[in-house]
């Protein structure tokens, strides 16, 4: 890393607008692209101190600032347009959380980074609505905030409790919801609302180790720990009311709920094999990257390949754990409300991924290239009229779903010809971290915590207590910051505003 | 692998680790009177990160054997053995890890691992870890003054 001092290093940033700033080449030695990040006022202070803070002569043990992992990715073999910070970014392992990167696929050079999926293959939101109101469901949050965590297994050490045998397994990890629509546990049209329609083709579980299927069959249809979490959530603004009419969000009061969680130990474990697998591939084609952390490998090596199909199947398995946790979502309220799922018109609105390469088309100077688009920590977000979104949303954009940590509120947007063409169709994926765990455990006190949840009126049910100070509000960046730098940006619109009545976390 | 052990004489060792700050993942620091004993304490600090190690008791042993290419490497293979035991059968939680081979020249650990299986109810659930990695890891070896440290960030 180059050491300068803060006022040299700001030499290399400059402000655009209001809510954009350029990383220029030269911040980072071996930039092949400049960088981009976008912030307001607020998250610029948060982002240009972590800088400041890196700047401190004879500092050790430390870890680099977001920017200059943008900028580490900026200089990776093959990549296009900018390396990108969306509002929500934070010091990541190799890229930074909130970092999205295209590559050119017809490049012999370019490369994929395992660092640039993050270890929670597929970490993802799905939102589900109902036909409840919040009147309906105030009096019973208490009971269905406890049925709901008796349903769905939480934290460390649960295990699934969807039968499953090592078959299987295979066959979801090669069919993703196809394997959950056969089975019984989502409805057809779910499948629809998915990004990749809950599939993704190239999965070849034979690429998968056996230590990560091991990891992978417990854990399935369970919904971790950490900043994972199942909401109960009322509509509390509505901003753009023909799109919400066309997710099924009418008015406000309206109870929907969403899950976020992802490929679990078996993502977990892929990522960390194919780590491993492209330290020797690095050495063998001399690829050399500004971070050790930026493992990776050129997208055609046998590495690269073996990767994105194992990649692949872990995306298909945490498809196939939302849909399972959809499943008996759907049985705790059909038997809290004695009736049926159908009748609560708990369909999916839809289900983004926020980990995840894919490969798309997107327009490079003025001309149509096939791009390995890596999102960590940063959401698709399409335009209208897209062919990869569903019909349903083909004139609204793709839903955008964003979630906020506990306690706060959580955000709908959609897709834009702006962010199209500024982010690759990108946005960001939730609030971000801006106080580090032990700090957050060291500074919050747990009846502190619980005791405001409980003014704001918000039943929780948390496995591990001294995760409840980790996930505190405090413990993260505003949310409504960053969504609003998004829309202000232009790269993605506000939609629906939702705030939490229930939470259940690992 | 399980393994027989004698239930007689068992010492627990004492703590020699402590978990420092990061972002958004936590940094295990380990360190000891030889390098083996830096290792050996890492991988508890990493079991007590998952769950309340006093609630544990020791009932099975298993062994695992762990190989790198260099001492970060081996260091990441080792906690990886480790995560491994406790993300599959037969979900040990452990509570003192013995190295009984700790080989520097081919980069092999064959180690000891003392507890017994996670019981939701009966042990209190920590923070998950997701896995090891290489990030700001550092091996210090001091033989002079007697002082061996590793630092491991792991992802939460």
């Amino acid at each position: 890393m180059v050491v300068r001092p803060y006022v040299e290093e700001l030499k290399y940033l400059e402000k655009i607008n209001d809510h954009c700033w350029r990383i220029k080449k030269g911040f980072q030695p071996n930039m092949n692209v400049e960088g981009v990040f976008y912030v307001n006022s607020r998250l610029e202070q948060l982002m240009l101190e972590e800088l400041k803070n890196s700047c401190r002569p004879g500092a050790v043990g430390g870890f680099l600032p977001g920017v200059k992992q943008i900028a580490n990715v900026a200089a990776l073999p093959g990549i296009v347009g900018r390396s990108i910070g969306l509002p929500d970014i934070h010091s990541g392992y190799g890229f930074a959380i909130g970092n999205m990167a295209a590559f050119d696929m017809d490049d012999p050079l370019s490369v994929v980074s395992p660092g640039g999926v993050g270890f929670d293959i597929n970490c993802g939101v799905r939102l589900l609505r109902t036909n409840l109101f919040e009147k309906d469901v105030q009096p019973l949050k208490e009971q269905l905030a406890q049925s709901l965590f008796d349903h769905i297994p939480v934290g460390v050490g649960s295990k699934g409790i969807i039968p499953m045998n090592a078959r299987d397994l295979e066959e979801a990890l090669e069919m993703g919801m196809d394997w959950s629509l056969r089975e019984g546990y989502v409805w057809a049209e779910d499948k629809e609302h998915c990004e990749e329609y809950g599939r993704m083709l190239n999965a070849d579980p034979a690429k998968v180790s056996m230590r990560a299927k091991k990891r992978g069959l417990p854990q399935l249809g369970t919904l971790g720990a950490g900043n994972h979490y199942a909401e109960i959530q009322v509509v509390d603004e509505i901003y753009d009311k023909w799109s919400a009419s066309k997710m099924g969000i009418e008015e406000k009061g309206q109870v929907v709920v969403m899950i976020h969680s992802g490929s679990r130990g078996f993502g977990h474990q892929v990522a960390t094999d194919a780590l491993v697998e492209m330290e020797k591939a690095m050495k063998r084609d001399k690829i050399e990257t500004n971070d050790r952390q930026l493992a990776c490998a050129r997208i055609n090596s046998p590495e690269g390949q073996d990767y994105l199909k194992a990649m692949a199947a872990a995306a298909n398995f945490a498809w196939v754990n939302r849909s399972s946790m959809t499943f008996l979502t759907r049985q705790a309220f059909a038997k809290m409300f004695k009736t049926t799922p159908d009748d609560l018109d708990m369909h999916v609105i839809y289900d983004v991924s926020h980990n995840i390469a894919k490969v798309e088309n997107h327009m490079v100077d003025g001309k149509e290239r096939k791009l390995l688009v890596h999102r960590k920590g940063s959401t698709r977000a399409f335009p209208p009229h897209h062919p990869l979104i569903p019909v349903d949303y083909q004139l609204t954009g793709q839903p955008v779903l964003v979630g906020g940590t506990m306690g706060t509120c959580s955000y709908v947007l959609t897709g834009t010809e702006r962010g199209m063409q500024e982010t690759f169709g990108s946005t960001c994926h939730g609030a971000g971290r801006a106080l580090s765990r032990a700090k957050s455990r060291r500074n919050l006190d747990y009846k502190d915590v619980l005791d405001k949840l409980d003014q704001l009126g918000i039943a929780i049910r948390v496995a591990s207590p001294k995760l409840v100070m980790e996930e505190a509000p405090e413990s993260y960046k505003d949310v409504t910051d960053v969504v609003d730098t998004c829309h202000a940006a232009g790269i993605s619109k506000k939609c629906i505003k939702m705030r939490p009545i229930a939470v259940i976390k690992g | 692998m399980e393994v027989e052990f004698r239930k007689d004489n068992f010492l627990l060792p004492e703590t020699k680790y402590e978990y420092l700050d990061h972002t958004a993942d936590v940094q295990l620091h380990g360190w000891g009177a030889t390098l083996k004993e830096a290792f050996e304490q890492c991988g508890v600090a990493m079991f007590g990160y998952m769950t309340d190690l006093s609630y544990v008791t020791v009932k099975n042993c298993y062994e695992i054997e762990a190989k790198g290419d260099d001492i970060e490497g081996l260091l990441f293979h080792f906690l990886d053995e480790l995560l491994f035991l406790f993300s599959a059968e037969p979900y040990l939680v452990c509570k003192k890890l013995e190295i009984t081979k700790f080989d520097l020249d081919n980069f092999e650990i064959v180690c000891r691992c003392y507890g017994e299986p996670f019981e939701l109810g009966r042990h209190p659930q920590g923070t998950e870890v997701k896995a090891i990695t290489y990030s700001a890891m550092q091996v210090v070896q001091d033989a002079v003054k007697g002082l061996y440290e590793v630092f491991v960030i792991i992802d939460i």
